[in-house]
């Protein structure tokens, strides 16, 4: 399948996922289930990271003008892309990144998968719920905010894979 | 000159990050406090549609609740109306009298989109200035208020929502009177608090707390909550009162527009009213 259909169509989708369905969820303790860096973590290796800024920003500021946050998640996920390229380059494996894989769990191996995308998930939770409650007075509820929606959101993460993603072959 | 393109060309990822980061928290900030553009809310005609299509599915999860509450209220309605009354004198004659001119009008709108778990919570409704919404009408439903119209286009209009930080609507305990100011601490959609009530004052738990209508916005007397809990603030003389809101704002659902005739006149005459020297 061509790369650049194939990754409009995980935006689209998770864009419709995040907005119409994850944010109408409430479920209580502050959970809040955010699975949109996915898509930035599925993106090609070797994709500059001005594209990625310029993505991240489309993405972000789609999912905002349905759910009316103006600019919170962009804000969040521009982050996220601005540090994949540093994150990438440490836990980069021992031979460099290929170019024909991709940053999914069943080709870049699941240790490599939890380190990264907790990483970069949990800088996005964090930033996220900084922006939005925005006062120090709260930083119990923000802290708490963020370590119960982490583990759901990854969660989520892992089984949205098993339908974005086609598993490689076995040979 | 040179420097110059090459200090743009090396940090050039930063520069165009920094500059998305600065467009997306200005419009974050500035959203909170005036609405500008409606095209990057939910008020625009494309993501209008597509809540609308959401909203066909969802709404009928609620249905039967919903018509049990619309049944409630024509109930209410059905017993104020003159068959249900037994007359007790004749040969009268009712006359249009000039005692009574109505102030207020209801527009009945429907949510189309809501959330509760936001700092700031923002509904949609799926009616807007073609129907005669403007900006800072209030907003209610059969249980209680909901916010006040913060962004408006054609077909679709935004509620600034008692799930908001600043809100502040002026609202009073019953039966003593007190007036203070409505907010919200983004914990739990059913909790809401009023500052500004003296701690000299006896309140009675689930005492009943309306509107004032002072700012035009609402009638006097519509229910905003009940009266949940009395926490002393540190330092100053007053409760921090805690209310538990009447309407469930995650199963909204009808809401009613609420407009004002008489309201122009209410502000032309608070404009006269000089404003406070700061030197003073």
């Amino acid at each position: 399948m061509n790369e650049v259909i194939k990754h409009s169509i995980r935006f689209v989708l998770l864009v419709i996922l995040q907005s119409l369905i994850l944010n109408q969820l409430e479920i209580g303790w502050g959970i809040q289930l955010m699975v949109y860096p996915l898509l930035i973590i599925l993106l090609p290796f070797e994709l500059g990271t001005i594209y990625l800024l310029a993505i991240a920003f489309v993405m972000g500021m789609a999912i905002d003008s349905i759910s009316n946050t103006y600019g919170l998640h962009a804000s969040s996920l521009l982050l996220v892309a601005y540090l994949r390229p540093q994150i990438f380059k440490m836990f980069a494996p021992r031979d460099g990144y290929d170019n024909l894989k991709e940053g999914n769990i069943y080709e870049m191996g699941t240790r490599w998968f939890i380190y990264v995308f907790g990483t970069l998930l949990f800088i996005h939770h964090f930033w996220f719920f900084v922006l939005e409650m925005f006062r120090l007075n709260d930083i119990l509820l923000i802290l708490q905010k963020t370590f119960v929606s982490l583990p759901l959101s990854f969660l989520i993460c892992l089984l949205l894979q098993a339908l974005l993603v086609s598993k490689p072959q076995e040979r | 000159m040179r420097n110059l393109i090459a200090f743009f060309r090396r940090f050039r990822v930063f520069l165009v990050f920094v500059v998305l980061q600065i467009f997306a928290l200005s419009t974050y900030f500035s959203f909170l406090q005036f609405p500008r553009a409606q095209y990057l809310t939910t008020a625009s005609s494309i993501n209008g549609s597509i809540l609308e299509m959401r909203n066909d599915v969802t709404k009928h999860f609620n249905l039967s609740k919903n018509n049990d509450a619309l049944q409630r209220e024509n109930i209410l309605l059905r017993g104020r109306l003159p068959q249900s009354f037994h007359r007790l004198q004749y040969g009268l004659v009712k006359i249009d009298d000039t005692l009574y001119r109505q102030q207020y009008e209801y527009i009945p709108a429907t949510v189309i989109n809501s959330t509760v778990t936001k700092r700031n919570n923002y509904f949609t409704l799926n009616i807007g200035s073609k129907q005669g919404i403007k900006r800072n009408m209030g907003v209610f439903s059969e249980k209680g208020i909901v916010g006040i119209i913060h962004n408006t286009s054609e077909n679709y209009s935004v509620v600034k929502s008692v799930l908001t930080e600043d809100i502040n609507l002026d609202v009073m305990i019953e039966p003593i009177g007190m007036v203070g100011l409505l907010k919200w601490d983004g914990r739990d959609p059913r909790i809401g608090s009023i500052t500004g009530i003296s701690n000299d004052l006896k309140i009675k738990l689930w005492s009943k707390v309306v509107t004032r209508g002072g700012s035009g916005y609402f009638p006097r007397g519509l229910t905003v909550g009940y009266v949940r809990k009395l926490n002393p603030v540190e330092g100053k003389p007053l409760w921090d009162v805690a209310i538990r809101y009447s309407e469930d704002f995650r199963t909204i659902q009808r809401v009613y527009v609420i407009k004002n005739l008489m309201q122009e006149e209410q502000h032309a005459l608070e404009a006269l009213i000089p404003a406070d020297k700061e030197d003073e």
